[in-house]
């Protein structure tokens, strides 16, 4: 097991916003911190550092997941604070793109690019600008390239893997700084626990962020409501950053949870969702990771550990994503599990808000924006 | 040269098999279930069958493309229903996808009923000498609920299993009813007329009780039945009039195809429109070489003066049974024309498999909408809970329990004449016609698309896919609109009532018909009710439904 790196512990509450989509019935402003972290380091899972409580009262969070990368979708989820009325922002794993795309020079203002299978010829900045736009919208990341670095990249794929990281890392410090311009002056900060596709570098461009806070493996308070975060998943047929074992899940997820002042009263923020859910239905894959049977096989992938956790526990509420097709929600004992699903690739931001009270859930909904 | 550099990343995952896109499609427009069962009840129409056949393909092509477009643009997004709320907003989407895809299933579910009887336990129990309780289970009333009700409770298991275990149920059925069909086939191209008709009288009698002559007393009945759709020929005016019934059998290409999988790129278009394309073109050959084998040895005129004789008795035209007293399947004719015990038995249960492979369709699909509609929070929580084995039991409640309401209503034909004539029983088509509503909502969709949805269209796989510089998805649409549309006219304004709307019909569920009229329009006003009713309810509540449907600015 890859050792649990830093966990945090956050105290820290939000003005909401001006438009509600889901009203909350009365919300305290105490305790509020700019910027707040607060609490100490500690390292590994020895120490159990209880966020500082208050009067619980209804506070709504908006939870969105796997945006890939997504410009659009970013930009949407900073602004869907004040858009749904909510107070907290969290955003679950999986926020970098999975494909770089050549813009190959061909001579003076002419590229070609090809995407998703079109040959696109650019001939002025207009149309390269437009086409830039288009491809940021997938998720993708545009390469300004030519033809003689594409011959020698495809020889050489160390070197596409260091392109690729440093796309994604000029794209994760540029949605920081956008975060940090948007949510300045709003008290609403971004909870962020990096998913299993989402490279290990990415975190230390996270921290740099004064609004977007890195709550991996900490236990954090959103208005009094205790929330754990994690966004390793369980093992995947493509060996991504964060994943391992039901075992060491186990593990991490308990040493989370044996923290927790009020389990019952938490918030469990896990990017894989709990197997046999109904959020976890993915279409089964054979060994050449080919749908069989024209994907109308959906098999459970989700993860035991993480079921036996929540059934043992009963939190109050869980978030996941992980399976974009696996959008609904359900109910696990007394827990509400949630997975909002993704269509990043369309920039639509699928979320849930969800309104907490004391030890109850006042209401929540899935949202299409 | 590199166009693409891809990571290891959650879901790349590799282009699923056209072949098993194409089982899929092929199995929606069943040849048998679907085919067999529309192209006997079409024994009155002027069109050559073989012409409206092919004539119905080249329209529905252009249903594959406005599918395979949507599928392309908004992947997995959940199929009619999302992409009519996504692209219309409101309330249109979900009044026409819960009427199309939950309540419609309703009406379909007696005619899955239907089907058991007709294509399974009848004609098995015939040919197991089970002759009394066969004849029972081609009775009216009764025996049509009770093999519904045996319907319902394969379907509920089905829904229990998984769609990881149906989806290869569905697999074997295709190898074993291909199977079963192709013995039919080789029956219908290697026998003769007068094996036929010697073996149609032997078997008549032996299996169902028929008195001695049954092949002369069928041409006569059918005959009086007035049974008179030619094989080729017919007006073109004559052929479209056939097709509003005939796409009772394949207007479905499309079922099932929102499942396809991620779109990554034009060619998974083009794996998408092949799937169904090839499937829709197979079954239409099929069909013909069907209709060919059927002419060759059973005789064109026969097929369908049997079918006339039996529809006329069913419908309530005549009360007396026609000489075959039950449904003339085909496979049931084909295996007369063997004195194989074992062949008669191994065909019949081969070709059960178009049933049973087929069967779970029914409330696959209507499952999926109630959960969409109850993630949407348009209906409670509880019916999108699943049990301790992962079974959406409440959801399946929704299906059943108004389902075999409905059943009951059609097995026992409320609202007949006291002659028998019309009734519930004669709806038959209305459930062809609550999903024709639904697709012409998405045509429509399809069509505005581009315009509006600009930014979407544009960045997806199908943007540069344009005739003279109109989106193809665009022009399919209007085709397919246009064709929904003239079926849609056809069928409530039916040209076979007179002038004071009097008259047998054509396709039965015109505005004449008030059980068909007042089933659609309770779908569509229950429909509106609960979504205008859960849109009230949740604001009270504090979630305003528009709001949670409608885009967050970017800027």
């Amino acid at each position: 097991m890859r050792p649990i790196r830093q966990v945090y512990s956050t105290t820290v509450s939000f003005i909401g916003g001006v438009t509600n989509v889901i009203k909350s019935s009365s919300k305290t402003v105490a305790n509020y911190f700019p910027g707040g972290i607060i609490g100490e380091i500690i390292s590994g899972t020895t120490s159990a550092s209880h966020p500082k409580t208050k009067d619980l009262h209804v506070t709504t969070i908006f939870f969105a997941t796997d945006i890939h990368g997504s410009d659009i979708c970013w930009s949407k989820f900073l602004n869907a604070g004040k858009f749904y009325g909510a107070d907290q922002l969290v955003l679950g794993g999986d926020m970098t793109g999975k494909a770089v795309i050549p813009f190959i020079h061909q001579g003076g203002n002419n590229y070609r690019i090809t995407l998703l299978e079109q040959v696109f010829d650019i001939t002025n900045e207009e149309e390269l600008a437009d086409l830039k736009k288009r491809v940021r919208s997938r998720g993708y990341y545009p390469y300004m390239t030519n033809p003689d670095e594409i011959a020698e990249l495809e020889k050489d794929p160390a070197r596409v893997s260091r392109i690729f990281l440093a796309e994604v890392l000029k794209v994760v410090q540029q949605w920081m700084d956008l975060a940090d311009k948007k949510l300045e002056g709003t008290g609403m900060q971004v909870y962020c626990s990096p998913g299993n596709d989402d490279m290990d570098e990415v975190d230390d461009v996270i921290r740099s962020s004064k609004r977007v806070l890195l709550v991996e493996g900490q236990v954090s308070s959103l208005d009094g409501h205790e929330m754990i975060a994690s966004g390793w998943s369980n093992i995947t047929p493509w060996a991504t950053h964060r994943e391992e074992n039901e075992e060491q899940l186990a593990v991490r997820y308990e040493a989370m949870i044996s923290r927790l002042k009020d389990p019952q009263n938490a918030i469990f923020n896990i990017h894989v969702p709990p197997y046999k859910s109904g959020l976890d239905e993915a279409p089964e894959l054979d060994k050449d990771l080919r749908p069989v049977l024209a994907g109308n096989s959906m098999t459970p992938v989700g993860s035991t550990a993480l079921r036996a956790a929540i059934e043992k526990v009963q939190p109050l509420v869980t978030l996941h994503g992980h399976i974009h097709e696996g959008r609904g929600t359900t109910r696990i004992g007394k827990t509400l599990c949630i997975n909002p699903g993704s269509m990043y690739e369309q920039g639509t931001l699928l979320g849930a808000l969800v309104s907490l009270g004391r030890k109850k859930i006042e209401n929540y909904v899935l949202t299409t924006g | 040269m590199s166009n693409l550099f891809v990571r290891k990343a959650t879901g790349m995952v590799r282009s699923w098999s056209v072949f098993d896109a194409f089982v899929y499609a092929f199995f929606s427009i069943n040849i048998v279930t679907l085919g067999f069962y529309s192209f006997s009840q079409m024994y009155f129409f002027g069109g050559g069958m073989i012409n409206s056949l092919v004539l119905s393909a080249i329209f529905l092509i252009f249903e594959i493309i406005v599918y395979a477009s949507l599928i392309a643009v908004m992947p997995r997004s959940g199929g009619d229903y999302v992409w009519m709320t996504r692209i219309f907003g409101g309330g249109i989407g979900f009044i026409l996808a819960i009427t199309g895809w939950w309540f419609t299933l309703w009406l379909w579910t007696p005619i899955y009923g239907d089907m058991l009887r007709q294509f399974v336990l009848t004609p098995l129990l015939g040919v197991l000498g089970q002759k009394d309780l066969a004849l029972w289970f081609s009775g009216k009333g009764t025996p049509l609920f009770v093999s519904t009700l045996i319907a319902i409770t394969f379907v509920s298991i089905v829904i229990a299993l998984g769609m990881k275990t149906y989806a290869r149920v569905q697999k074997y059925s295709f190898y074993a009813g291909m199977l079963g069909l192709l013995i039919v086939i080789v029956l219908l191209f290697t026998g003769s007329h007068d094996s036929f008709k010697a073996g149609y009288d032997a078997n008549a009698t032996a299996l169902f009780g028929s008195p001695a002559g049954a092949y002369d007393a069928t041409v006569q009945a059918g005959t009086d039945a007035g049974a008179t759709t030619p094989l080729t020929g017919g007006t073109l005016n004559l052929i479209f009039l056939t097709l509003p019934w005939l796409v009772f059998f394949n207007l479905w290409p499309n079922w099932g195809a929102t499942l396809y999988g991620e779109v990554r790129g034009a060619t998974d278009y083009k794996r998408n429109f092949s799937g169904m394309a090839w499937a829709l073109g197979s079954v239409t050959v099929l069909g013909i070489i069907f209709f060919i084998g059927v002419a060759r040895t059973i005789g064109w005129d026969f097929y369908m003066q049997s079918n006339g004789a039996w529809w006329n008795y069913a419908w309530a035209y005549v009360t007396e049974k026609p000489p075959l007293p039950v449904w003339p399947y085909p496979a049931l004719l084909a295996v007369f024309l063997t004195s194989s015990k074992f062949i008669q038995v191994l065909v019949i249960l081969l070709m059960s498999f178009w049933w049973f492979g087929w069967a779970g369709t029914l409330f696959l699909s209507s499952t999926r909408v109630i959960f969409a509609a109850a993630f949407d929070r348009l209906l409670p929580e509880k019916v999108a809970e699943l049990n301790k084995n992962g079974t959406p039991i409440n959801a399946m409640l929704l299906m059943v329990l108004p389902a075999i309401l409905v059943s009951y209503l059609y097995a026992y034909n409320v609202g007949a004449a006291p002659d028998g004539t019309g009734g519930f029983y004669t709806a038959t088509l209305a459930a062809t016609q609550g999903i024709a509503i639904m697709y012409f909502g998405t045509a429509i969709a399809a069509i505005v698309l581009p315009y509006k949805k600009k930014e979407l269209f544009e960045a997806s796989p199908i943007a540069q896919m344009k005739v003279f510089g109109i989106p193809l998805i665009s022009i399919a649409g209007v085709i397919f609109a246009g064709f929904l549309g003239f079926l849609l006219v056809e069928w409530m304004f039916d040209p076979w009532l007179n002038t004071s709307g009097e008259g047998a019909g054509l396709y039965g569920i015109s505005f004449k018909n008030t059980n068909s009229i007042i089933f659609l329009v309770v779908c569509y006003v229950l429909s509106a009710a609960i979504y205008y009713g859960f849109k009230s309810y949740r604001k009270k509540g504090g979630i305003d439904l528009d709001k949670v449907q409608a885009e967050i600015p970017v800027e």
